[in-house]
């Protein structure tokens, strides 16, 4: 059959009209739903494709900075490049990428399984999102890896702030190192300022369910110390930018047209910065001159808790803690018998030693017991039942009073004491002046210490309280445990005549404009009840100790300031028969040395604490340090005032300028302040008038006179007692 | 053999139609130039596939019919060859062998395949017309049933379902229109209820520890997964479904104006898959919105109306259901193809006829084309 020869037939005719209604019907379906798409849904797929494409990048907030009193820079930030990896652009990662990296940067090829695991693991985490491979790249490193992006996808190169901490000059550092004056610090103040590394996973749930997402994987979060506490008020408020993004994440600038009238940017704001008290000065001295392997400092205004210096050692490097640490460091660390991570300021504590021994003369004081004058006969120890208390003088100190017992340190005047009233008045003075509980400084985590008194012993000591416990604890030893600081606000408040103020490291927080948005104020932790006249028989004594012939600090005097203080040498073990030398013990056996004290003597400034652990005597291995800062201290209160022109205020600072420096100092004043300042004239009164001679005692000779011969017998033997109690100190 | 044209043809070609397809062709190219992603620029080399089928048109045209009609079965033969010889000398794209790297040319039997089948159809029923006996059982239907089978199944096993699906769906709307018996179209209904209840057995119901699968078991997982999230759209976004899920999104915040042409986020920022090609409406809807959308739909719309009106006017059967079968071929491609865009089908690989990239199927359409004209304005011939 062709073509032509048959009609198509009338039957066909109907059939089109249904299949091409049919067509148009089929049409009408998809013009009604694409009507419901485009108008009648059209917001919520609007939204859908804004969401798509329109990505908010965050702007950082630049983190606060971290000043000292004098406002040189203790942490700061500082630009570094990091390397990231992304998995999901990372094709071909584990068998070509990596290994090409390593290969092109000249890294040791074992770092291989270690960059496969993270890759692994981020690729399980968010295959999108970028983790970091290593910080602070070098130049080179950089140059090489941008030169070779394009064979590297899914390796990234990001500029990062990273915080910066003080530290040494490294030639300074060798050089204390080769005199062997301990380890030199890693970074000053590591544990007050702390550091800071990656945020968790775990961190961040948690701070999610808080209703806090300002954080991000990867973040950096403050650990430790200020850095931790002042997280808040230091990191600033993040900013964000809202960019055009492709469907594989890539950022296309040229389109940023298509973001419309939207808010596109919004301006990060930096982070406060913290003003401390801590004058880096002091502390850099304190640094220089401490002798021990470990031990701690504190050096504190006395009328106001303001912490001026905080030295624990050793320390750490809180630039490596900050995201360079490797576990095995980490794990160094924390091995360490030296306990580097403890600070031991706050966060440890110890017996006190004699230097506990102004709260038992307090107590006995109080008690109306015991007068400025009542005398006690030391024979070279105290019996009391069947035992025998040593006093550390075994020749004994002869006829002791109040003055002369703190003044030298004899043991028996207070086993005298402690026997006489028992252990809970001497605990009611200890705990008022601030012992047993924490001092409330906030910022670093700290230990209460311990104040024993007779309803402790009752609740820890098998057999209960008896009288023996406070005859230990009226020395410092026994179950006393004291951290520096707390020493340290006790001589304070010893010092200003009752006021126990609470510790305070920041002294004002700065905002972006450079303008004080918080200036904080001296907190009153306390007011203790303390006679004057008690006070006065005290502080004379503790002078004493210091200033006159016999003193047990007598060598560590400064020849124009009064200084008050106590020594102290706790035992860390319980002693034999026989005594051994320091020498000849194991290091963590040997005696921890204490020197707690505060200047000038009459209108006291500020309170400083040394402990030298087991560095041995509190007059020979803390004294001197203890002694040297205080100097240092109004040294530089003098050279303040002389930089600010102030000459009145600098002639009012106690003390003479030391020798060597009376040759610089106008020179440096002349070109600020014009007249120059008569080099020897004395900058404060060189005898105080407040020391009063005790009845029975020689008049203290010249303080420039040559040490007098009994002066010579007191730090060469340790200062212990002996007895099954004895020997609560710990190591 | 005839290969020409006289005077009194001209009035009858189909100038509506031309004028349509010529109209849709050139919206295409200039939806293509704004999905063009560069290095490459698609919409000139879709504008030379252009031409190059407006030739071929012309020249089908040009034939005389009768020679079409003799030449037919060639014409169906070579392609299922041409079919054949894809196993052995395909090249794989996707996972399917459908295409032949012919120098800078990629051919896709498949397209042509369509053609070729409606022609072959077309030819069996004007052949097997009876005026006295006007309808089609069994014993009619198997020549036909084999004619739409063997390609059906050569274009399957490439794997492609779209394909596949479009060459059974257009041939099976050719042999309804025939007239068959009520029963097979009762069993041609049957056919259709049970495939639902497989779909509704396999993805729908709630299956238990030991899923029953019907069908499911024996599809490929990228065409079961299609098939799934048709369904339910909004599971796995990034998966399966990211396709159909951001097409919608595309479609959607077009609104009534769109986004403006070159400014569509979703085209320009590659959320779109296949852009230029199978998703190539949701550009269109994406940047020029709901009427621009409407005012589509209406050209396809009169599009088909005048290939049936060629139908409708033809003077013999090879004509009309050559013409019936393309408007379905026409039909169902639009239907898949947007349906699947505005989220009413499950996602195949269909091309939209002229505006989608792709020289084989512009070639195809403008084949089909030429020969509508050809049976349009050769009506009166003999």
């Amino acid at each position: 059959m062709t073509l032509g020869q048959n009609s198509p037939g009338r039957d066909l005719k109907d059939r089109y009209l249904v299949l091409g209604g049919l067509m148009l019907l089929g049409l009408l379906v998809l013009a009604v739903r694409t009507y419901r798409l485009q108008v009648t849904r059209f917001d919520e797929y609007s939204q859908k494709s804004a969401a798509n494409f329109v990505k908010e990048v965050r702007l950082r907030a630049d983190r606060g900075s971290i000043l000292d009193a004098s406002g040189q820079l203790l942490a700061e930030n500082r630009p570094s490049f990091d390397l990231f990896l992304t998995p999901a652009f990372c094709q071909k990662c584990q068998e070509e990428v990596l290994p090409r990296m390593v290969a092109l940067l000249g890294w040791d090829a074992a770092s291989l399984p270690t960059l496969f695991d993270q890759y692994k693991t981020q690729r399980r985490n968010g295959t999108f999102q970028a983790t970091r491979l290593k910080v602070d790249l070098s130049t080179e490193e950089v140059e090489l890896l941008s030169a070779h992006q394009l064979e590297l996808p899914g390796i990234d190169v990001e500029p990062v702030a990273h915080r910066q901490y003080k530290a040494p000059r490294k030639d300074k550092a060798a050089k204390r190192e080769v005199e062997g004056a301990g380890a030199p610090p890693a970074t000053y103040l590591s544990h007050v300022l702390g550091y800071m590394n990656e945020i968790t996973q775990e961190e961040l749930d948690k701070r999610a369910t808080g209703g806090d997402t300002t954080y991000r994987l990867g973040d950096y979060i403050g650990r430790r110390g200020l850095e931790r506490f002042y997280e808040q008020k230091l990191r600033g408020v993040d900013g964000w930018r809202k960019e055009v993004v492709n469907a594989r994440g890539e950022s296309l600038p040229e389109l940023s047209r298509l973001l419309g009238e939207q808010e596109r940017r919004k301006e990060p704001t930096r982070g406060a910065d913290l003003q401390l008290s801590i004058d880096l000065r002091l502390e850099e001295e304190a640094e220089r001159i401490f002798p021990g392997r470990a031990g701690a400092v504190v050096v504190v205004e006395v009328n106001t808790g303001f912490i001026l210096a905080m030295l624990s050692r050793p320390g750490y490097d809180a630039n490596m803690m900050s995201g360079r640490v490797s576990p095995a460091e980490m794990a160094k660390l924390f091995k360490d018998p030296l306990q580097p991570m403890v600070f031991r300021p706050v966060a440890q504590h110890y017996s006190p030693g004699s230097t506990f021994k102004v709260v038992t003369a307090l107590a006995a004081l109080r008690s109306g017991q015991f007068t400025a004058k009542n005398t006690v006969s030391c024979p070279g120890g105290y019996r009391m039942g069947s035992r025998f208390w040593r006093c550390w003088q075994d020749r004994g100190h002869g006829v002791v009073w109040a003055k002369t017992a703190l003044q030298h340190s004899c043991d028996t005047y207070y086993y005298h004491v402690a026997d006489v009233l028992g252990l809970d008045p001497i605990a009611r003075v200890g705990q008022e002046l601030g012992l047993g509980q924490p001092t409330g400084i906030g910022v670093v985590a700290e230990v209460p210490g311990i104040m024993p008194t007779s309803e402790y012993h009752d609740r820890v000591t098998p057999g209960g309280y008896t009288k023996g416990m406070a005859l230990n604890a009226a020395i410092g030893q026994g179950d006393d445990n004291v951290t520096p600081l707390q020493l340290a606000l006790l001589y304070a408040t010893i010092a200003n005549g009752g006021t126990l103020y609470k510790p305070q490291l920041v002294r004002r927080i700065i905002g972006i404009d450079g303008k004080v948005k918080e200036e904080l104020q001296p907190v009153v932790a306390r007011q203790v009840e303390i006679d004057p006249e008690q006070r006065a028989v005290v502080v004379d004594a503790l002078s004493a100790v210091v200033n006159e012939v016999g003193g047990t600090a007598y060598r560590s005097r400064l020849p124009d300031l009064l200084v008050a203080g106590k020594t102290g040498t706790a035992q860390v073990r319980a002693l034999g028969a026989v005594r051994v030398k320091k020498e000849n013990m194991d290091y963590f056996e040997r005696d921890h040395a204490w020197f707690a004290s505060f200047a000038p003597a009459d209108t006291p400034e500020i309170a400083v604490v040394v402990l030298n652990e087991h560095g041995g005597h509190g007059a020979s291995d803390a004294a001197p340090i203890a002694t040297a800062l205080i100097r240092k201290y109004f040294d530089l209160r003098r050279e303040d005032a002389l930089k600010r022109g102030d000459l009145a205020a600098a002639a009012a600072v106690p003390g003479k300028p030391p020798e060597a420096r009376t040759e610089q100092v106008p020179t440096r004043v002349a070109a600020t302040a014009g007249p120059a300042l008569e080099p020897g004239e004395p900058a404060g009164p060189a005898v105080p008038a407040t020391i009063v001679p005790p009845p029975t005692e020689p008049p203290p000779p010249e303080p420039t006179a040559a040490p007098a011969p009994q002066d010579t017998g007191e730090p060469a033997t340790p200062e212990p007692l002996t007895g099954p109690a004895a020997g609560r100190g710990e190591g | 053999m005839q290969l020409g044209i006289e005077k009194r043809m001209v009035p009858h070609i189909p100038w509506a139609l031309v004028v349509t397809v010529v109209l849709i062709s050139l919206l295409g190219l200039y939806n293509l130039a704004s999905a063009s992603r560069p290095p490459g620029s698609v919409w000139t080399t879709q504008a030379l596939y252009l031409g190059a089928g407006m030739v071929a048109a012309l020249a089908v045209a040009l034939f005389d019919l009768r020679f079409i009609y003799r030449m037919t079965p060639w014409v169906y033969g070579l392609n299922i060859l041409a079919l054949l010889a894809l196993h052995k000398l395909g090249h794989t794209a996707k996972g399917a062998e459908s295409w032949f790297v012919l120098g800078p040319f990629r051919l896709q039997p498949a397209e042509f395949m369509k053609v070729g089948i409606l022609m072959m159809l077309a030819r069996y029923f004007h052949e097997s017309y009876r005026p006295t006996d006007d309808t089609y059982g069994l014993r009619r239907l198997w020549v036909p049933g084999l004619i739409i089978a063997v390609p059906t199944a050569l274009v399957l096993i490439q794997p492609d379902l779209g394909g596949a699906l479009m060459i059974a769906l257009s041939s099976a709307t050719v042999v309804l229109f025939a007239k068959p018996k009520r029963w097979i179209v009762i069993t041609l209904a049957l056919v259709m209820a049970s495939g639902s209840v497989v779909i509704w057995n396999d993805y729908i119901r709630e299956q238990g520890e030991t899923p029953h699968y019907l069908v499911r078991s024996h599809l490929k997982k990228h065409q079961s997964n299609r098939i799934s999230g048709w369904l339910d759209p909004e599971t796995d976004l990034r998966g399966s479904n990211y396709h159909a899920a951001q097409s919608r999104i595309a479609v959607g915040s077009g609104g009534l104006w769109g986004k403006g042409w070159r400014n569509g986020t979703q085209t320009m920022l590659s959320f779109l898959p296949e852009q230029h090609t199978d998703f190539i409406f949701s550009v269109w809807a994406e940047e020029h919105g709901f009427f621009a959308c409407l005012l589509l739909i209406a050209l396809y719309g009169v599009a088909l109306v005048l290939t049936l009106g060629v139908a409708f006017d033809s003077k013999d059967r090879f004509g009309a259901f050559f013409a019936v079968g393309a408007a379905a071929l026409l039909f169902w491609q639009v239907f898949e193809n947007m349906g699947m865009i505005v989220g009413v089908l499950p996602v195949t690989g269909i091309t939209l006829p002229l505006m989608s990239y792709g020289g084989s199927s512009l070639m195809s359409v403008m084949l089909m084309i030429g020969l509508l004209v050809n049976i349009s304005m050769r009506r009166h011939m003999f």
